[in-house]
């Protein structure tokens, strides 16, 4: 773990008065644990946001930046599937429209731009202080099984990957992942590795109240796991 | 924490002489469960109370005190808690309400008895609590009178669970050993009974209510120590708080669900009850019967409905329900009469007997495939305790269930009751003791490979 970059990191959040970072920072905090992200740039404006796109190749992601927004895609602040520069362009404009007419006042950081992925196997692991036990983990199938099966599992932080699989195999919705009636296996392994470097970030940094990786794809056995979509809430450390 | 279950004598502050009060009552309880060290009732209008001496102060008391029960109200608690002090008395249980659950004044109150109570090196349990007994001690300090001596402790923030499951221990014959009702838990707390009882040889198992905890990594570590000796069950009343805190993730507002206090639980090698009735039998299973070697059980039955119930409890709480071999059956039918349905559950129908209760039982139990019997009795069956007694003996466990059997079956409990055999009235509540003992005995054979 790299834990100057990640210190850095939250301390800039902590001056400017932020209880949450955006996406870019959060990623790069997961990056600093050595869990892997979807390549993630923050474009400032459309010229940017173009050179962006070229270097990580099409297709692109675009997803606004803003502090004043938390439920990105609610508000028309992400564009999938992107491309060409055209699509690009225009992709880019929409997200600011949607995001002007949604909240006026909205900080506007900039946009996102990322790697589309493939679909893969969406899952989601968390992070949290709990009031009565302290650092915590929280695993769970991704989407709509989360929020309306509440199909999760936690652990006390910090733990080790024979505890991490456990909590994947709690879970209902495990088949899914397992190669249930011909699916492929998925690279559970990579999960577990997941939720131990979320624990021990968890259980390093008090401050960090509350993290999701929502989602976080998982490709097939031995081809690992990648964050999507992350959000880090912060609060002091006695709190 | 040993002034509190041995102490030498006993002061009740704010004994009083008139019936119905508090200070009345206990007092009464402590004399009728019998203890033997002196008891000394403290009121300074009163000469004699229950026909025992009494005194104007704990100061003025000639013999040896280590433990005084406070009755007062609230403002004077902090000046008997002094006088305490300087008579040396080391344990105080308070009883009185009116501290930190009343409001801002009733916690400057609370407040200022910590700091007094940690000057004059007195600990306290309570205040706003029910009280303690330690039956070992014959000591009984608190209401209902209760007097049975067994393998349970209690520790609850309940006073009604305290109470409901020293009664129900006494009645079934199985008793407990020390039983705290912690109230505010101003000083003394969960954490430090746990860590009293997992060196307490008296304690076999240890019950748990509790609605939250002070420092919950602490009271993992002392719950999980007790776990690796004794089993330690516990029920927890109050979820967290959800959605208190804006949550800006899926975690903090699911981590809301009580997840974390089950996980916990786990973690720490706990067996969860969800009622005050689970609470009580798990413990009764498990402080009174042999553990399971393994998962697999067989259902005797005088009732159909009744081994549909267990069965489907059994299924659902991670027992086996197993198939009986060719050869069990062909023994089982050597012995029973043909309108038996000779299946799991086995089947003895209306025309049940205890001959035949003791045949199968006799059967079942030495068949090496089978690691426990839940025995359920739907009928009038004379003589089925002794029977349940003597295959006990063989080390599997034998979980009785009775129901229906009216007057007759009422005796055969009292039998079993005086036997200190564990008997349940509902095929479900039997089947789920047997599936906690189960968790447990699986819980104990990994740690101990």
């Amino acid at each position: 773990m790299d834990k100057s970059t990640i210190v850095e990191i939250l301390e800039k959040a902590k001056t400017e008065g932020r209880k949450i970072l955006t996406e870019p920072e959060a990623k790069q905090v997961l990056q600093a644990c050595e869990i892997p992200v979807n390549k993630t740039q923050l474009a400032t404006n459309l010229d940017e946001a173009i050179r962006l796109a070229r270097e990580i190749n099409y297709p692109v992601v675009l997803k606004i930046v803003s502090p004043d927004i938390t439920h990105k895609s609610d508000c028309g602040g992400v564009r999938v599937g992107i491309g060409s520069e055209t699509e690009l362009r225009r992709a880019y404009q929409e997200i600011l429209d949607n995001i002007r007419a949604y909240n006026p006042k909205a900080q506007i950081l900039g946009v996102a731009v990322q790697e589309h992925l493939s679909p893969a196997a969406e899952v989601i692991v968390g992070g949290l202080q709990d009031k009565s036990f302290g650092p915590t983990v929280m695993f769970g199938f991704g989407g709509i099984w989360v929020e309306v099966l509440k199909d999760i599992s936690f652990r006390l932080a910090p733990l080790n990957s024979g505890e991490a699989l456990e909590m994947i195999r709690e879970i209902k919705g495990y088949p899914l992942l397992s190669g249930y009636r011909g699916r492929p296996q998925t690279d559970i392994e990579a999960i577990a590795d997941t939720i131990v470097k979320v624990g021990n970030l968890v259980a390093e940094f008090p401050q960090i109240k509350e993290l999701d990786i929502n989602p976080l794809f998982v490709f097939e056995k031995g081809k690992g796991v990648k964050a999507v979509d992350a959000r880090i809430g912060l609060g002091e450390s006695n709190e | 924490m040993k002034e509190f279950f041995q102490p030498r004598g006993v002061a009740v502050v704010g004994a009083s002489r008139e019936p119905g009060k508090l200070g009345h009552e206990i007092l009464r309880n402590i004399i009728d469960a019998g203890f033997e060290g002196g008891i000394y009732p403290i009121n300074p209008k009163a000469d004699e109370v229950l026909g025992l001496k009494c005194y104007p102060s704990v100061t003025q008391i000639p013999g040896e005190v280590d433990l005084a029960i406070i009755v007062v109200p609230a403002k004077f608690v902090n000046r008997v808690i002094e006088e305490c002090g300087q008579k040396g008395i080391k344990a105080a249980v308070i009883i009185s309400g009116g501290f930190r659950e009343v409001g801002p004044d009733g916690e400057k109150l609370e407040q200022e008895l910590v700091k007094t109570a940690k000057k004059s090196n007195v600990r306290v349990i309570g205040p706003n609590c029910q009280g303690i007994n330690s039956m070992p001690a014959r000591l009984c300090a608190s209401w209902p009178l209760v007097k049975l001596s067994g393998p349970i402790s209690v520790v609850s923030q309940s006073g009604t669970v305290f109470a409901a499951l020293g009664c129900w221990a006494e009645d079934e014959g199985i008793g407990t050993s020390k039983q705290v009702a912690l109230g505010n838990k101003c000083d003394v707390d969960e954490t430090e009974l746990l860590e009293y009882f997992a060196d307490d040889d008296q304690t076999k198992v240890v019950a748990l209510y509790i609605e939250g905890v002070r420092d919950g990594r602490r009271f993992l570590e002392a719950a999980g120590k007790v776990a690796q000796n004794k089993p330690v069950v516990v029920l927890k009343g109050g979820r967290t708080e959800k959605g208190a805190e804006a949550a800006q993730s899926h975690t903090r507002t699911l981590a809301g669900l009580d997840q974390v206090f089950d996980t916990a639980f786990k973690q720490a090698g706990l067996i969860r009850a969800y009622s005050v009735e689970e609470l009580y039998d798990y413990c009764k299973a498990l402080a009174m019967l042999p553990l399971p070697r393994g998962p697999r059980t067989v259902i005797i039955t005088s009732s159909g409905g009744c081994g549909i119930l267990a069965t489907d409890t059994c299924e659902e709480s991670g027992l086996e329900v197993v198939d009986l071999s060719s050869a069990t059956v062909d023994r089982l039918k050597e012995k029973l009469p043909p309108q038996c349905i000779f299946k799991n559950p086995l089947d003895l129908t209306g025309s049940a007997t205890t001959q035949m209760y003791d045949d199968a039982l006799e059967i079942l139990l030495g068949e090496e495939g089978v690691d426990s019997v839940l025995a359920i009795v739907g009928d009038p069956m004379p003589g089925i305790a002794e029977v349940v007694e003597k295959h006990l003996k063989k080390g599997k466990p034998v979980i009785a269930v009775m129901l229906g059997g009216g007057r007759a079956e009422e005796e055969e409990k009292r039998k079993l009751a005086e036997k200190r055999i564990p008997v349940f009235s509902d095929p479900v509540r039997g089947a789920k003791a047997l599936a906690a003992m189960y968790r447990y005995a699986k819980r104990k054979n990994l740690n101990q490979q």
